[in-house]
């Protein structure tokens, strides 16, 4: 898709009279079909027995032993196959995935010049050599499982998608073969350039790759909603469900009810945070009361700090201080005023107001930031005009500073409003335990336990998916409302 | 008009009895929460490195007595705390590294408008901020790339951080054009320009990004928690420490673990209070540490938030 557009007609390179153009447009078609080849489980030509887990693709053969021999506890313990037959599978696959990233990285560079285009075919060939020999080793793998002892359990047998493999690869060949043939000689000398346009492209190339990989393929993942799958098994035809867990949710009973009480969780955290927002503001304001400066600057730094502290470190810093034998409970019984001591975080009552008081804790100085850096650019002749009038402290706060601020805190607003089910999982995983955990229990972090710890991965990824789509919603619904409002967007 | 003095001026001539009230209540609020923020540190510190026997016994609330610093010397003897140290910091480097790279190229790159399709390539980034397949999806998609119980999975995903990638541009955009023309007259390629004139010239805003990144990657947890169930050695410190702060008084689960720990060394950390206690400074100090040399930084960084776009 990347390298495959670039040469769409008015868009071709310098030499746009080449009679080679339409090989090379050809080659960069075939190389981003191929990347295809490398991540999708199902056209993975390296499946060569049954034993092999359906949802791994080329890539994970190649890179993961562990993912690849996944199944194959009992085969290797009575020898029905060898670790070499499956070492020599994964490298072969390795030469593939290299043979076919050398041919997609070198059909970009056949937008250069003349001398550059025939290097890069040559590195082409170079590619499709190694995935030819990749295949081969294949092969190979095959006929060794062949002669195994046990065939009907091994279930040996060559994937139609090795054979769709081995044509793409002759093709490119074939093409890249050709492109040498019919095009122009080149000399040593001749220039290694290519248009400034596709090589800014070529340069950002490996990032935009990275974002696909870590950005996009995992909506890929959501398919997984939409069978009855179990962790190792396989998605196919059969187990398709439809929309069967969606409507699950609602059907259930027993996860209705869950989802009815992770949502009341969910939304009264969020709701908390929301209805406490202005504290940042306020903060903010009464700090700048503070005449001296020094003094302002040592509150200033001294409460950003939390906010650049990890949740577990929170919490280790709540164990510190509530725990049985942390600072209160200490203090408390060598007084003599406790037995022993108390492990307040173990208690379920005013459990979203505890995770409010963490919250505020960790971010009200980091939020009071933005609220101080708008303050000091009012314009100072309107107090000097209200002092004038004899407003009071207060009065000049209300009347003044708040309504300055207030542009800053929609925006805060909004995205907080936008992110009403996103409440993160790291603090409620952190303070979680089996005294509060019915309150605790927000939607990221029942996802989390669903999908993780129980194993139900279609359900969790449902329930995922809609949360993902409501909050896409939320944002642009907030988005909409700034724009109508502020005249401007906050994403 | 002459006679209007600053507003600070005017208010400390007529400080009335309310003013100071005013002022006493402000000036002590903040000093609260501010001590609220800071003791909790000290509280572990000085529990630390004061006589272990008395902080068992909990006799150690508010300064230390029998200064040492046997915990620290002997908490990386536990199982695998020098393991994840060394992955903590190690991903912490280079993430950030990479990250800043990325983010510095990406923006310079996205500011070229000859660039082939420049316009849609950059949202086809900046969409992935939005994009969230949810965690079940990306857990399933790390493990499809090979990257569970993978060192890499602290590294490659952190490259590309679309928000960086936005505030790097937005600065870049406000270099003057004329420094990298006069460059390019004088025939230097993009990755001379981006490498001899843009990089230096954006040094504050890589400071931020750099600084924001570290933090973050300094304190990962949740990768380390899903995807390296099968390789406990490439634990981080945050998840170490998780682990200790879940494990129960003993310390027969310790000492079971692997034939390296030492008996005496674990005895010397008498109490598993005093290992949580060591674990979590020694994770919470490099912040502290650094802490002043960052704040300048982030706060010109949420700045430059503000106006994205």
């Amino acid at each position: 898709m990347k390298n495959g557009t670039a040469v769409s007609g008015k868009m071709a390179p310098a030499a746009a009279k080449d009679r080679t153009d339409p090989i090379y447009r050809f080659i960069r078609i075939v190389a981003v079909v191929s990347i295809f080849f490398l991540f999708f489980p199902g056209l993975n030509p390296a499946r060569i027995c049954g034993l092999i887990n359906k949802n791994i693709s080329l890539f994970t053969t190649g890179v993961s032993y562990s993912a690849l021999t996944n199944g194959f506890g009992k085969a290797f313990r009575k020898a029905w196959v060898t670790e070499a037959t499956m070492r020599g599978l994964q490298f072969s696959s390795l030469a593939i995935i290299i043979g076919i990233i050398a041919q997609c990285a070198a059909s970009v560079f056949t937008t250069g010049s003349n001398r550059m285009k025939r290097i890069s075919t040559l590195v082409v060939i170079g590619g499709t050599a190694l995935s030819i020999i990749g295949c081969v080793g294949i092969y190979l793998a095959y006929l060794t499982m062949t002669t195994t002892i046990k065939p009907q359990k091994v279930l040996p047998e060559i994937p139609g998608t090795f054979f769709a493999m081995l044509v793409i690869t002759a093709l490119m060949l074939i093409a890249a073969v050709l492109a040498m043939v019919l095009g122009k000689r080149s000399k040593k000398g001749d220039p290694v350039t290519m248009p400034s346009k596709f090589q800014l492209f070529a340069m950002c190339l490996p990032f935009i790759i990275l974002c696909f990989l870590f950005g996009y393929l995992p909506l890929y993942g959501w398919r997984y909603a939409f069978f009855d799958y179990k962790a190792g098994g396989t998605l196919s035809l059969d187990n398709f469900v439809g929309t069967k867990w969606f409507t699950y949710l609602f059907t259930n009973d027993s996860t209705r009810s869950d989802i009815i009480r992770v949502m009341k969780n969910t939304l009264g955290i969020s709701g908390l945070g929301i209805a406490t927002s202005w504290c940042s503001m306020a903060f903010a304001i009464f700090l700048n009361e503070i005449k001296n400066k020094h003094y302002r600057r040592f509150v200033q730094t001294f409460t950003t700090i939390p906010n650049f502290i990890s949740w577990v470190l929170i919490f280790a810093i709540a164990t510190a201080i509530f725990s049985s034998d942390g600072f209160i409970s200490s203090l408390m019984v060598n007084a003599g005023i406790w037995k022993k001591g108390v492990n307040m975080l173990a208690n379920g009552h005013h459990v979203w107001l505890q995770m409010l008081a963490w919250s505020l804790w960790k971010g009200l100085g980091w939020g009071a930031i933005v609220y101080i850096a708008a303050i000091s650019g009012i314009d100072q002749s309107l107090y000097e005009a209200a002092n004038v009038d004899g407003a009071g402290r207060f009065a000049k706060m209300w009347y003044i500073t708040v309504p300055e601020l207030i542009p800053t805190y929609m925006v805060m607003l909004l995205m907080a409003v936008a992110n009403i089910l996103n409440n993160g999982m790291d603090q409620y995983l952190v303070f979680e335990n089996s005294a509060n955990s019915a309150n605790i229990m927000v939607l990221d972090l029942y996802v989390y336990k669903l999908g993780i710890g129980s194993g139900l991965i279609p359900l969790s990824t449902a329930i995922g998916m809609l949360k993902s789509v409501v909050s896409v919603i939320l944002l642009f619904v907030a988005n909409g409302i700034s724009k109508v409002t502020r005249g401007s967007s906050i994403i | 008009m002459a006679k209007r003095t600053p507003a600070f001026k005017a208010q400390k001539v007529k400080m009335s009895a309310g003013d100071y009230v005013f002022a006493i209540i402000d000036y002590l609020v903040f000093g609260i929460f501010t001590a609220a923020c800071i003791f909790p540190f000290y509280y572990l510190i000085i529990n630390t490195i004061s006589n272990n026997k008395l902080v068992a016994a909990g006799k150690i609330n508010f300064w230390p007595v029998g200064f040492h610093l046997d915990n620290y010397a002997n908490i990386f003897k536990l199982n695998d705390l020098g393991n994840a140290f060394v992955v903590t910091l190690s991903r912490t480097i280079i993430g950030t590294a990479l990250m800043v790279f990325g983010s510095a190229l990406c923006g310079y790159l996205f500011t070229r408008n000859e660039m082939w399709h420049k316009k849609f390539w950059y949202r086809f980034v900046i969409v992935t901020m939005y994009l969230n397949a949810g965690i079940i999806p990306w857990y399933l998609n790390m493990s499809m790339l090979g990257l569970t119980n993978n060192y890499l999975a602290y590294i490659l995903p952190g490259i590309m951080v679309p928000y960086n990638l936005i505030l790097v541009k937005t600065y870049i955009e406000s270099i003057p054009p004329s420094l990298e023309e006069s460059a390019q007259l004088d025939g230097a390629g993009y990755w001379q320009r981006f490498s001899k004139i843009i990089l230096p010239l954006s040094k504050p805003i890589l400071a931020t990004i750099a600084i924001f990144g570290a933090v973050n990657n300094w304190n990962s947890f949740q990768d380390s928690l899903i995807l390296m169930q099968g390789a406990p050695k490439l634990y981080t410190l945050q998840h170490r420490l998780y682990i200790y702060l879940n494990q129960s008084s003993n310390l027969s689960s310790l000492m079971s673990g692997s034939g390296s720990v030492s008996s005496s060394a674990v005895e010397n950390l008498s109490n598993m209070k005093i290992i949580k206690y060591t674990v979590a400074t020694v994770s919470v100090i490099p912040i502290l540490a650094f802490y002043p040399f960052m704040q300048r930084y982030f706060e010109g960084g949420i700045m430059l938030g503000a106006v994205k776009g």
